[in-house]
């Protein structure tokens, strides 16, 4: 005998996959996002450098991040210097090599903020990630070396 | 005009059976399929971060009250993609009261990247006596967020601070 639940506030219908009866979760909890990587960079006027400060154009800042949807960049800049920053991704294999040499280019602009500013910035800008491998380079183009503190969260 | 006695039942039949007119379906808007394709966000949890009362004056008060600027409305919402703040001002006057909302990150020993604020917006909540408001604050993912306050006419706001993970949908 088909189970049946009032659906609706006035439709009788029988408990399916498609109609499922009703429940109220409790003690739920929020799915969690990660802090990935807090990162103290000086930004200086070196192109193809990372937030680990590193200039090997093959290394990733970020790997394993394949289970993310996104990923949020939050920063505290010191310095006003005119800086550019670029996001770069790509996909591994199961063992976790890249599927090729080179990256994706997924952003480049000016970074947002002045001196003493906080700025969030979210990897992809619109659609999903889910990219296994991220590499976000920073360098002014004027002014003065300055700290770059940097936090990324990855959001499922 | 001749009358018909039916039950109820045989009534609610007609009704379903009823022919619907063509005239009326060739006026009908074609809006609706347009608005099948718009991108919504459904929320699948969420989570009240705070809930009290503040007393509004003429300082910028933090929703717990104080008027100290480091210190958080929220902590720990690193998890919720937006906010929601629902709330409802008592007095018998019109209610207008300002309102700015802060964010910062913080580090793995829950200490701020940086000094101060990021300021993620500011409005004016405007309505007549005894309403309700709601405010959306749509920029998520930050550690802390702080929620201040201010009215000219002092008045009491209570209020509730909801925290939302969600999908967009296509």
């Amino acid at each position: 005998m088909p189970v049946r639940f009032l659906r609706n506030a006035s439709e009788l219908a029988d408990v399916s996959m498609e109609s499922p009866l009703p429940v109220a979760v409790t003690n739920a909890k929020p799915i969690p996002a990660d802090p990935l990587l807090i990162a103290t960079t000086t930004v200086t006027t070196t192109t193809g450098r990372d937030l680990m400060e590193n200039t090997n154009a093959e290394t990733p800042t970020l790997d394993n991040c394949g289970q993310y949807r996104k990923l949020v960049w939050f920063y505290f800049r010191a310095g006003s210097a005119t800086t550019t920053y670029r996001i770069l991704a790509r996909a591994a294999d199961l063992s976790g090599l890249p599927l090729g040499t080179g990256w994706q280019q997924l952003a480049q602009a000016t970074l947002p903020g002045a001196a003493n500013e906080w700025g969030r910035i979210e990897i992809p800008t619109t659609g999903d990630g889910y990219y296994d491998q991220y590499r976000i380079e920073v360098h002014r183009t004027d002014g003065a070396n300055y700290t770059l503190v940097s936090k990324l969260v990855g959001v499922r | 005009m001749s009358a018909e006695r039916i039950t109820r039942r045989e009534m609610l039949k007609r009704l379903i059976i009823a022919p619907v007119g063509a005239a009326v379906l060739t006026t009908l808007e074609v809006r609706e399929a347009a608005a099948c394709q718009q991108r919504y966000y459904e929320p699948y949890f969420v989570a009240v971060l705070w809930e009290g009362r503040t007393r509004c004056d003429s300082l910028w008060r933090n929703l717990t009250g104080d008027v100290v600027p480091i210190l958080p409305t929220v902590r720990g919402a690193t998890p919720y993609d937006r906010l929601y703040w629902t709330g409802y001002a008592l007095g018998n006057a019109p209610v207008n009261v300002n309102m700015r909302v802060w964010a910062r990150a913080v580090d793995l020993n829950g200490m701020p990247l940086g000094n101060g604020w990021r300021a993620v917006g500011q409005a004016t909540i405007q309505t007549p006596p005894l309403r309700w408001f709601r405010v959306e604050i749509p920029e998520g993912h930050w550690d802390e967020y702080r929620i201040e306050v201010r009215s000219a006419t002092p008045r009491l706001v209570y209020s509730r601070l909801i925290g939302s993970q969600g999908y967009w949908k296509e």
